[in-house]
């Protein structure tokens, strides 16, 4: 009888709920939609904050003070300390491994310059030599290889012509040295080794404009600056491009004097001490340090774009639910007279409210679905034209929503009904 | 009559009003909040940016080397900074930098690189800086200097010991003002005011390149480039690439995204509240039919129900306004910590939004005309 009694109401009069379902509908779609790309835009707009390059910068423990101007070491190859090459793929092994998008080693040999073509006679300059990897393949220890290099690490690096093959005796020439000294793609450069005698020939293969110190230095594969420098295996500064997660109160406090329950909490949180704490781990004296400039910026924008969102997610839930419930209170008070008829037929208060309240559910849950379904295609197409990347439907968000929906359907036909179900039928039925 | 009339719809169901009223008020606080933050956002949004501090420089020309010339790094003249005055009012921040690797005269005989600026504009220009345990130096002070964490590790130095320079035959004695935790190479300098550095390498008056912070677009940025080439044609205006590129298209996402999600937010809401007014017109079929029972002609009666509807959206729009400021007000304040204020315009828009989407709901009235009062009043 009760079932048959809504089913009725349904097929009889589909416009009167057609007007709720759509408000529900819509209201639904709005959170779905918002909420689902306040989640994933975190993720999302940090992998584009790697645009602004490496973020952790690993060097060795007992260095020597490195005499550094604007990113180019001057150091002779004899001073200081050095990493080795061979604990690289280690980095792949850290709790947090799929976080580390790339890096790329460096290693700077002062170099002089003695001959090549369009050169005038008697040219001898002195530059700086840097070693780094373009795009190279580290296998890590589960078997898998792994790309990486300059071009993850440093992407705003431009270039002109091609980059150096790894390995191959090729070099790329900074964009102000090259006008300086009217180096030009295809030009045989000879360098030699400052206070050594052999040289090496390079072929140019591309002039790089990066806006740094690089500009006036010369790029080739690590490997072959070793050799030049006499240094097998081994590189002066690891830049590092890692995913990570805001800076909180929590990850700023120490971590050695955590609790162990804290320690865990903090340790498999991708923050960037955590991330450091690990590689220092993995890679023997060594100290990781965050390039702060990029990282706090980062951090920082981060948190507020993404707290922006939730404040404006919330207050677009608010709304949504405020129009439902003045949605679903109107059609209720719409109902009056069909309440009071169905009070003089003899039917308890308790029946009649709960008919007009099941009819109130089922819409809500046939509504919400509805507007799951439309709110996870929107917020997908969001993410595409935004991020270029789909966010997927949560499905963990559907409940939610559901009982959301019914909540605000609930709440708002609760004062319309009751007050309907106070009222004595006869005046309800006689129209007043 | 037709006042009274009107008054006596809008009182007619206390409750009936209030419903509509709030979910017009809360639409419109929402969607007026959001256009008043789509005017600050990108203010606030391009400031956050300018805690990556320098993101243009000038530096000399370079110009082709001569037969066996050397590397000597080119130079220019400090005097250009009075010509960056015309900037200073639109918080462009700047200085100049001259760099030189020098001798400290200890027991360890370390080289170290020393960056001559102006200390006073250090923390403006590079934000993330922590200068830990020290004092500030203003720009005249040619004995004290900051040092990077790296430098007072490996040459222990605290705050107020001495440093003794030399860089040839030239020597300076400094003492430590500070230190700095840069999270960089800066870890690893010496920082001293402009003059000193020109003192050692006798480069006076001159300095390698003067870094600047450039808030804005990317269009802002570029404006600003070109109009500071056109007042120093002999010296390259290049922005950091590093910074200007992933910065300009990190901007333009965020933006993006606020606005769409904006939009989205606005586009749903007004249905929302499109739906709420289209079941509260429903309603009123009754009152139409009985109207027309009367021999009121079906422009007058829909007048009046017009008349009604607008109301609730002035009042609606209006009350929403103003929730929806002291809404955005309070956002700013939360996410950036900076107050963004009500912009006028928004009303209007606000408005006008509310009293469109109340005449569209109220629309399926019209189509009552087509039906006869009689099967209206019985109900059917």
């Amino acid at each position: 009888m009760f079932i048959r009694l809504v089913k009725e109401s349904f097929l009889r009069n589909p416009r009167r709920k057609l007007l709720t379902g759509i408000a529900i509908v819509l209201g639904m779609t709005v959170a779905t939609a918002t909420f689902t790309v306040a989640v994933d835009v975190g993720d999302q707009l940090a992998r584009e904050f790697r645009s602004f390059g490496a973020n952790l910068l690993v060097t060795p423990r007992a260095d020597t003070l490195p005499v550094e101007i604007g990113g180019v070491d001057y150091r002779p190859v004899s001073e200081g300390a050095y990493l080795s090459e061979a604990d690289l793929p280690k980095l792949k092994t850290i709790f947090w491994r799929h976080n580390i998008l790339g890096f790329s080693p460096f290693l700077d040999v002062p170099v002089g310059v003695t001959d090549y073509q369009h050169a005038p006679s008697g040219t001898n300059f002195s530059a700086t030599l840097i070693g780094t990897w373009y795009k190279h393949p580290v296998s890590v220890e589960d078997g898998s290889t792994f790309i990486t290099g300059a071009s993850f690490t440093h992407p705003w690096w431009k270039i002109r012509g091609r980059w150096f093959a790894d390995d191959s005796a090729e070099c790329i020439v900074g964009a102000s040295l090259a006008e300086k000294y009217g180096v030009r793609i295809g030009d045989l450069l000879k360098l030699s080794r400052q206070g050594s005698s052999d040289t090496k020939e390079f072929t140019v293969a591309g002039i790089v404009s990066t806006g740094d110190s690089e500009d006036d230095a010369i790029l080739c594969p690590l490997s072959v600056a070793q050799d030049l420098a006499g240094k097998h295996g081994e590189f002066r500064s690891l830049f590092l491009s890692a995913l990570t997660k805001p800076e909180d109160a929590f990850s700023r406090r120490n971590p050695n004097t955590m609790s162990p329950a804290d320690f865990d909490r903090w340790y498999c949180t991708p923050y960037i001490s955590s991330i450091s704490r690990q590689i220092e781990e993995v890679f023997p004296d060594t100290q990781v340090r965050p390039i702060r400039r990029i990282a706090d910026t980062e951090g920082r924008v981060l948190s507020h774009v993404s707290l922006l969102l939730w404040i404006v997610t919330i207050a677009a839930l608010i709304a949504a639910a405020l129009a439902v419930a003045a949605t679903s209170a109107t059609t209720a008070m719409e109902r009056r007279s069909e309440m009071g008829l169905m009070k003089a037929l003899g039917a308890s208060n308790v029946l009649v409210g709960s008919l007009f309240l099941a009819e109130q559910i089922l819409l809500g849950v046939v509504g919400g679905c509805i507007g799951f379904a439309i709110g996870a295609g929107l917020a997908r197409e969001l993410g595409e034209t935004v991020f270029g990347f789909a966010t997927s439907p949560r499905l963990s968000v559907l409940p939610v929503i559901l009982a959301g929906a019914m909540l605000i359907v609930i709440i708002g036909s609760w004062i319309p009904l009751y007050r309907a179900a106070h009222l004595s039928p006869a005046p309800i039925l006689r129209g007043e | 009559m037709f006042k009274r009339l009107l008054w006596h719809l809008l009182c007619g169901n206390k409750i009936r009003l209030m419903v509509a009223l709030l979910a017009l008020i809360s639409g419109a606080a929402v969607i007026s909040a959001l256009m008043n933050l789509e005017f600050g956002v990108n203010r606030e949004l391009a400031q956050e940016f300018r805690s990556l501090g320098a993101n243009m420089v000038i530096s000399a020309l370079s110009e082709p080397a001569d037969a066996g010339g050397t590397a000597a790094p080119l130079l220019i003249d400090v005097s250009v900074m009075q010509s960056l005055q015309v900037l200073q009012s639109s918080s462009v921040q700047a200085a100049p930098f001259l760099y030189l690797a020098a001798r400290v005269n200890s027991t360890s005989n370390q080289n170290v690189v020393i960056a001559g600026t102006w200390l006073d504009r250090a923390t403006q220009l590079f934000p993330w800086w922590q200068v830990t345990r020290g004092q500030s130096v203003s720009r005249a002070d040619l004995t004290r200097c900051w040092i990077g964490r790296n430098v007072s590790r490996s040459l222990h130095l605290v705050v107020g010991s001495k440093l003794p320079i030399q860089y040839g035959t030239r020597t300076v004695d400094l003492t430590v003002a500070a230190i700095v935790d840069a999270g960089g190479p800066a870890d690893n300098q010496v920082f001293v005011n402009l003059p000193v550095a020109q003192d050692l390498t006798g480069a006076d008056g001159k300095a390698q390149f003067i870094e600047l912070s450039v808030p804005g677009s990317t269009e802002d940025i570029r404006a600003v480039q070109n109009h500071l080439q056109s007042l120093l044609p002999g010296l390259s205006v290049k922005p950091i690439p590093q910074i200007t590129e992933a910065e300009g298209s990190l901007l333009r996402r965020i933006r993006f995204l606020i606005l769409s999600t904006g939009i989205l937010i606005l586009v749903l809401t007004a249905l929302c509240i499109l739906a709420t007014m289209t079941a509260l017109a429903m309603e009123r079929r009754k009152d139409v039919g009985l109207m027309k029972a009367l021999g009121g002609s079906m422009r007058k009666v829909l007048r009046i129900f017009f008349a009604e509807v607008g109301v609730l959206a002035l009042v609606g729009g209006i009350l929403g306004y103003g929730l929806g400021m002291i809404l955005s007000f309070w956002m700013g304040q939360r996410v950036f910590g900076a107050s963004i204020m009500p912009r006028w315009e928004v009303l209007p828009a606000t408005v006008a939004l509310m009293l469109l989407v109340t005449f569209a709901g109220a629309l399926p009235l019209r189509f009552l005309g087509n039906i006869r009062p009689a099967v209206i009043l019985r109900g059917d």
